[in-house]
């Protein structure tokens, strides 16, 4: 037995061995300054991404034919600053979480590829990503242009950055032009205007919610409420605020200013928006392309999120990452791939059709986005920023599914299944 | 007779050997390959079961039965243990129903006979994905069974049950479980059907003339005759619909995507598992649900097979 152990011991170690031949060095495994300096080399550093060479493989979803033209674009700039470097791009068809899984499970881990923010915290956690502070110090990558709303999510526990936002999106309130001529600003302007909406001919709703905190947590923060306190230590949903946040956006559903698309026989709020079934939806910057496409017909336009009791401008946000895998065999070339992606020319390119939202202040917002882009400087995480979010979610949105069906609209169970929900998640 | 010599009985010795030894060398490759994928896949799930998995690393910390623990005491676990056990109790009678009624139809010698067969198992052969999707449509708000129903001045009968005209079947916690059990009732009875049909066909006509001597009405023949003799079939068909219902999963996870929205009420087994290992990324707490379920279809196999006596030889 122990023979055994012993050899599979070494047959481990070979293998480990022959494995790291081809690995690119680390930053912290390169020394110094080289000999000569090439024109984009760090002088203080000695890091020269032009000198860089081998394969990146790049891994991601692909949403819609217009993101992979987008994202063909972008890449189509790269080889003519990274000669040395040849992108490997391979979209994942499916769930992409799971075929994501399997790879780390097995060590076959693209060299770079999305997170998304959902989920991105839980990945740093159990040591999926490379931290990139090191290549950060060393490249001299300018962080400063993101967005924090979007930067901090992919920072971990311990402070290190495990990814750059590749965009982002804010929710704001699209609206039919032709219904609504005149956007509300404020939440008590919503209520009257959506009122004075219910039951005109052919609308099923004045406006498609989310029984969720996809959607319901912008709600709940323009009214004062909130999850967990500003350090992320408590729970903040039993406060008075919160329970009278929760209250209101139920009562939407009491007083039949607001349906879920599920029950409006959609898909999503944005069908709904299309067919015509109600006036507001509020939903993000992909509502775009699927308007073009689907409904070219529907004049709809795009306005903030109404101001609530809170008394300033409120929104969520999303986002989603380029990461470094821990196991990642090309780790210098994938980084390299980052900053141009994540980085001002990239992020142009990527965001110059309206796919998205740029992450950076420094990249020009894209034609009819001025509205979402605005968001983008007050918005809060609408994901990823606190551990055991998807439990938190669902606790959440059950609860709140149960009182729109059982017809008992009462923010009680909802805030008192959310709140076991979050001690919970905090206490992991 | 003489009785063989000692040669002629070694010869035959040896070639009962060879003959032995060519059948173990023709069932070792499924045989190791069933070991290691099956059998030994259930010991490693059960020894992750007993740690903090971390999928990238293996394991963390031994948790012993703590998973086990923590699992009999989540509410949502226990809503898809029950979810499972109603869908299994509802579905699996109502699908053999089916399954044998329509068995019994094209069983007849009916004009027609081969073109019903083919259109009773059909809505097996399409795609799971495809015809829960299409169910999806017919059971929305503005469905096809919502204005089927207003046509045909059924509204005020539905009303009486709570159900108003644009009622989203598979979106409502009451009626969303109970939509699946009919979509799937619709797409397997087929399946079904063909299995009843291989048991009946396998009577002999003999009892039957023999019923027919004796004054045996349709029924009784049926009731006395056609049913006892089809326990095989029974016990066949329950086995198989019992851990198919046990593991639903994609249907499930299509219609109320993979929280088994709404609130739950098309969480199962299956899905509780695959969002454990996939969307908590808690491989061992994953583990430990894959060995509960394991071990719930397992008893409910022993139950069925004390209901229907010994596995009958096919």
């Amino acid at each position: 037995m122990r023979r055994l152990l012993v050899l599979a011991a070494a047959a481990s170690l070979v293998a480990v061995a022959c494995g790291g031949g081809t690995a690119s060095p680390s930053p912290a495994e390169t020394e110094g300054p080289g000999p000569s300096a090439s024109p984009g080399e760090t002088a203080s550093t000695g890091w020269d991404p032009t000198a860089i060479s081998g394969p990146a493989i790049l891994s991601g979803w692909r949403s819609s034919p217009e993101e992979g033209e987008a994202l063909t674009q972008a890449l189509l700039g790269f080889p003519a600053q990274y000669p040395n470097i040849q992108v490997d791009y391979r979209p994942i068809a499916g769930d992409y979480r799971t075929v994501m899984i399997t790879k780390i499970s097995s060590g076959e881990v693209p060299d770079l590829f999305y997170v998304n923010a959902e989920y991105a915290q839980e990945w740093i956690d159990q040591g999926f990503l490379a931290p990139l502070d090191d290549y950060i110090a060393k490249s001299g990558f300018d962080t400063g242009q993101f967005f924090d709303g979007y930067a901090s999510i992919f920072r971990g526990k311990d402070g290190k950055t495990y990814g750059f936002p590749k965009d982002g999106n804010t929710i704001a309130m699209a609206y039919n032009s032709t219904i609504v001529t005149s956007p509300p600003k404020t939440m008590d302007e919503l209520v009257s205007a959506a009122t004075a909406l219910v039951g005109q001919s052919g609308l099923a709703a004045p406006i498609c919610l989310n029984p969720g905190l996809d959607r319901g947590l912008a709600f709940l923060y323009a009214q004062g409420g909130s999850l967990v306190s500003d350090d992320g230590a408590t729970e903040q949903i039993s406060t008075d605020a919160s329970r009278a946040a929760v209250q209101w956006y139920l009562d939407l559903f009491k007083n039949g200013i607001g349906k879920t698309a599920a029950d409006l026989g959609s898909g999503w709020c944005g069908e709904a928006l299309g067919k015509g079934q109600v006036a507001i939806a509020f939903e993000g910057g992909w509502v775009d392309p699927y308007m073009a496409s689907t409904f070219p017909d529907i004049k709809y336009g795009w306005a903030e999120m109404p101001t609530g009791s809170s008394g300033s401008p409120v929104t969520i946000s999303y986002t989603v990452s380029y990461s470094i895998g821990a196991d990642s065999v090309n780790k210098d070339q994938a980084f390299v791939l980052l900053t141009y992606l994540a980085g001002k020319d990239g992020m142009e390119k990527w965001t110059a059709g309206g796919v998205a939202l740029p992450s950076r202040r420094d990249v020009p917002i894209p034609a009819g986005k001025e509205v979402l882009a605005k968001g983008s400087d007050y918005a809060r995480p609408g994901s990823g920023f606190m551990p055991g979010y998807v439990d938190v979610q669902k606790a959440f949105q059950d609860a709140f599914t149960a009182q729109i069906q059982g017809k008992t609209y009462d923010a009680g169970p909802v805030v008192d299944a959310t709140r076991a929900a979050i001690d919970k998640a905090l206490s992991q | 007779m003489a009785a063989p010599t000692a040669r002629a009985r070694s010869s035959i010795r040896l070639e009962r050997r060879s003959e032995a030894i060519a059948a173990y060398a023709l069932i070792a490759v499924p045989m190791i390959l069933f070991l290691v994928l099956n059998i030994g896949s259930i010991f490693y799930a059960l020894f992750i079961s007993l740690w903090k998995w971390n999928v990238r690393s293996g394991p963390v910390d031994f948790k012993g039965l703590e998973n086990y623990g923590t699992l009999l005491g989540d509410p949502i676990f226990l809503r898809a243990i029950q979810n499972s056990v109603y869908y299994t109790l509802v579905w699996v009678p109502l699908t053999m129903v089916i399954g044998l009624s329509l068995a019994v139809i094209v069983n007849q010698k009916i004009r027609g006979r081969t073109f019903f067969r083919a259109a009773f198992y059909f809505p097996a052969i399409a795609s799971s994905a495809a015809i829960t999707i299409l169910w999806i449509f017919i059971v929305s708000p503005d469905g096809l069974f919502n204005t089927v129903r207003g046509a045909m001045g059924l509204n005020p009968l539905f009303e009486l049950f709570g159900f108003g005209p644009n009622k989203n079947w598979i979106g409502d916690q009451d009626t969303a479980l109970n939509s699946v059990i009919i979509l799937n009732a619709w797409t397997t009875s087929g399946t079904f059907m063909l299995f009843y049909l291989a048991s009946l066909q396998s009577i002999g006509n003999q009892v039957y003339e023999a019923a027919a001597i004796d004054g045996a009405t349709a029924w009784q023949t049926f009731r006395h005759v056609t049913l006892p003799l089809l326990r095989p079939g029974h016990y066949f068909v329950a086995t198989v619909a019992v851990i198919g219902a046990l593991q639903l999963f994609d249907q499930a996870a299509i219609a109320g995507g993979i929280a088994g929205d709404p609130n739950n009420a098309l969480m199962t087994m299956v899905l509780y598992l695959y969002n454990a290992a996939f969307s908590r990324f808690d491989f061992g707490y994953a583990a430990a649900v894959g060995i509960a379920l394991f071990v719930v279809i397992f008893g409910a196999t022993l139950v069925q097979r004390r209901l229907f006596g010994q596995a009958p030889s096919w």
